[in-house]
């Protein structure tokens, strides 16, 4: 399958400020290879791509496309040997067509004019590639659904002579069958002779689609395997180093037995979940399960107070009558609430951890009429010792933090207020693996010291690894119930199954 | 072993100021630093240039012509890091004084007069607030709209016709002095510690960072951000009136177009001095530090006999680049 060697960097190294990023890392691909690059955030993934495509100049090592050398100062250098990167969000035009999101940046002229022909029969032709016959060019782009926009970029980034194609975390917020369509994409590409660098947090698309695996550890190399011939720990074992270890917690004698502490029924959100009941119970996790769509993601931030529209026919939490109006409300009555889109819902950016920190609780910072600054960096601390929260102190403003580090931050602001529901949706999106690790040792912990825990999480093999019970959506219905821990597969084909209508 | 845990204590010492000082440009207080020096080298400019700059008596002149802005700039200070933006608070000013003017011509005492237009001046910005909020829209078209009515309402309300307005004991209140300091200096710096003490402080001050910062963040932990932002409206309103009131007193009359023209120099001032128009960040003192640095720019040029007209074109030049080198400061950062 692997034909000849396309790319070969060695020796690369780069420092920024006089601290080296990366040391001596080599790495090479093969025409139509696909290659996983893996590592821990901060580890020089993403500074190893930039320097292939030429966003960053190395400090030093070479370069060579197809056996000769190659300069790669700028962008353009990386676009014109055939270099593309496709990155993490998307980056659209949503009021344009298909034909012209593709052609962008080589509009067909003719005279003065763009050749809107020429345009659309290259878009089609380079659509077809991908296996879109059924999408017309003049479509436009904002009323696609996200994966099919996905696709429209990677039809873009076909456009020349592409010869590697760097993807960043490409299924970030696709939903399984999605992830299957990107696959068969990767693959027709593959057979074409392109070449394939995935950057992904799921060792299971990793498993499932690359044919080597490069894994970095602090700006090193750290591994290089076949994908047939390793396995999930080994590979693990590299990214995390001497930290291994079962990314799971392991469930405790008293998980699931705990009371009830929020009762849940009729929850109603007009298009997403017609009439959900469930419970939450103290001292154990229960996990919510459920594809893209499937109203999962709706059943936290509604019973929360955050999404107009949400009726519901009874609720309690903590014993006492529950009626769903604002966030400040669900606060007061002992809930609290990690939100999935850690950045435009999570972190107020330009404010210091500390801040960040305390901004959910204010009356427990608060002498008098004023903060207790003292107290805020006290707690912050520590904090900061007990999530091992990797930052320059308090005082660092919060988005300046990696994301595992900010989550973990987003996390302790909870714990401050002495909840006793704790909301968590999509814990780990975007998240290093040792990041993982901590926040899930963390969220046990947390079960174990009493509160009840609702996880919702669309990676059915973190609610498998965690959950103490579950409960699995599909179509804004309840699909199926479990009320002891269950396996991923379970999981997955509940999801997938058909709504039975109400 | 005492010895031990001092070295140790000695070293992380030096290493936090190491650490500072590379991270000087990153600090807080950065650009109210440079703010700061900029204005010193401008003080120092002009009193090279003219022997009358550096007297007591133009340094509070200075302060007394601008404390109405500066009043104004106060309150839209926190209320841009929340969100906001009030255009309208310069019209509430010229309405202001009209009302007092008008009420006291029809024999109400001049302090509830002056109490009216409080009222009416909070009741306009609680109305910004709830169009604002209440119908999400933008803060800009919105204040737009009502800046429009009110200096409309202010020009039918007395003709166009200026009201004169002296009385001794309220005119005090834009010409007297307490121990040499101009009356509406006093004011606008109580008023200035006052909202930097709320915002350094309380936690309202934390809500209006949070609010501008990341609302839809702010609001799924449960922060009040309407009721924040209402208030600061709120506030703007009232800020508005008081620096109407402090202009008709000095002016000793009720000008319906007093104030309205200085809108721009107040939104330039909350600008000038760090302050992000999308919100979340900025600092009072940077405000007042602008505040100072405007007037002390028109100051300091009418003394060398520049011409008003080009005096328009030096304040926008300084607004520039004193922005470009705040973005330049910022990019440091990261």
């Amino acid at each position: 399958m692997a034909g000849s060697r396309l790319l070969d960097m060695s020796g690369i190294r780069k420092s920024f400020g006089g601290v080296p990023v990366l040391v001596d890392v080599d790495f090479h691909l093969d025409a139509g290879e696909v290659v996983a690059l893996l590592g821990a955030n901060g580890a020089g993934k993403s500074t190893l791509m930039k320097i292939l495509s030429g966003n960053y100049t190395r400090d030093a090592g070479l370069i060579a496309i197809d056996g000769s050398p190659a300069e790669i100062r700028a962008p353009a250098d990386a676009l014109a040997l055939g270099i593309r990167m496709l990155p993490q969000e998307l980056s659209i035009f949503p009021d344009m067509t298909v034909a012209e999101n593709i052609m962008i940046g080589a509009m067909p002229r003719k005279g003065l004019h763009v050749d809107a022909a020429a345009m659309e029969a290259r878009a089609t032709q380079l659509l077809k590639r991908l296996g879109l016959d059924w999408l017309s060019p003049r479509t436009r782009m904002g009323t696609l659904s996200h994966h099919v926009q996905r696709i429209v970029e990677i039809a873009r980034a076909m456009n020349g002579n592409a010869r590697v194609l760097i993807m960043d975390e490409p299924t970030a917020s696709l939903a399984a069958e999605e992830v299957q369509l990107l696959f068969d994409i990767i693959r027709r590409l593959q057979a074409e002779g392109i070449s394939i660098i995935y950057i992904s947090h799921y060792l299971k698309e990793v498993f499932a689609i690359s044919g080597r695996v490069v894994v970095l550890r602090d700006g090193r190399n750290a591994g290089d395997f076949v994908t047939a011939r390793t396995d999930v720990d080994e590979v693990l074992h590299a990214i995390v180093g001497n930290r291994v270890g079962d990314l799971y917690p392991a469930f405790s004698a008293s998980s699931g037995a705990g009371d009830d502490v929020v009762t849940v029924e009729g929850l109603t959100v007009e298009g997403w979940l017609r009439g959900v009941d469930f419970t939450v119970r103290r001292g154990t996790i229960t996990g919510v399960h459920g594809l893209i769509g499937s109203g999962a993601e709706m059943i936290g931030r509604s019973l929360f107070g955050a999404v107009p529209r949400t009726k519901i026919a009874s609720a309690t939490v903590g014993g006492k009558p529950y009626a769903i109006t604002t966030p400040g409300r669900a606060v007061e009555a002992g809930l609290g609430l990690v939100a999935a889109e850690r950045k435009r819902e999570g972190i107020i950016a330009m404010l210091t951890l500390r801040e960040n920190l305390s901004i959910a609780n204010m009356p427990l910072f608060t002498r008098g009429v004023t903060v207790d600054r003292e107290k805020e960096a006290t707690t912050a601390a520590e904090w900061i010792r007990r999530l091992s929260i990797r930052a320059r102190g308090p005082e660092q403003p919060i988005g300046t933090l990696s994301g595992g580090n900010q989550q973990k931050v987003c996390l302790a602001r909870w714990l401050l207020g002495d909840p006793s529901v704790l909301i968590l949706e999509e814990p780990t999106r975007g998240v290093d693996v040792g990041a993982r690790l901590e926040i899930y040792r963390q969220i046990r912990q947390l079960a174990d010291q009493g509160l009840g825990i609702l996880l919702i999480s669309s990676d059915a093999e973190e609610v498998a690894g965690l959950a103490d019970r579950s409960i699995v959506l599909a179509g804004g219905v309840v699909t199926e119930t479990y009320e002891q821990p269950t396996d991923a597969s379970a999981l997955m084909s509940a999801a997938s199954k058909p709504a039975v209508a109400a | 072993m005492s010895q031990h845990v001092n070295t140790a204590a000695a070293e992380h010492k030096a290493i936090t100021t190491a650490q500072r000082s590379r991270n000087l440009l990153g600090h807080p207080y950065a650009g109210v630093v440079m703010l700061l020096v900029f204005y010193l080298i401008l003080a120092g400019v002009f009193t090279t240039l003219s022997p009358y700059f550096l007297t007591f008596k133009n340094l509070v002149s200075i302060g007394s012509n601008m404390a109405f802005i500066g009043l104004m700039a106060a309150a839209g200070t926190p209320l841009i890091i929340a969100g906001g933006l009030d255009l309208s608070v310069a019209a509430v000013a010229g309405i202001s004084g009209v009302i007092v003017a008008m009420c006291y011509a029809n024999g109400i005492d001049i302090w509830l007069s002056c109490g009216i237009a409080l009222v009416i001046g909070a009741g306009i910005g609680a109305g910004n607030g709830a169009l604002t909020n209440g119908l999400r829209l933008n803060p800009f078209i919105v204040t737009l709209g009502t800046m429009s009515i009110i200096t409309g309402l202010s020009l039918v309300l007395t003709g166009g016709l200026t009201q004169p307005l002296l009385t001794e004991g309220f005119n005090w209140i834009g010409s007297g002095k307490i121990y040499g300091m101009p009356v509406p200096l006093i004011i606008m710096l109580v008023i200035f510690v006052l909202i930097w003490w709320v915002m350094a402080f309380t936690p309202f001050g934390r809500f209006i960072y949070a609010s501008g910062g990341n609302p839809e963040a702010s609001r799924m932990l449960g922060i009040p951000v309407d009721r924040t932002q209402m208030i600061l409206y709120v506030l703007s309103g009232l800020s508005g009136a008081l620096a109407g009131i402090i202009v008709a007193a000095m002016l000793g009359a009720a000008a319906p177009d007093s104030v309205g023209k200085h809108l721009l120099t107040v939104i330039a001032a909350i600008i000038l001095g760090g302050t992000s128009l999308f919100g979340g960040r900025g600092s009072v003192w940077g405000t007042l530090l602008a505040v100072l640095i405007l007037g002390t720019l028109n100051n300091g040029l009418t003394l060398l006999n520049v011409s008003s007209f080009w005096q328009d074109v030096t304040k926008g030049t300084v607004l520039l680049l004193a922005v470009g080198l705040d973005q330049l400061r910022v990019r440091s950062q990261n």
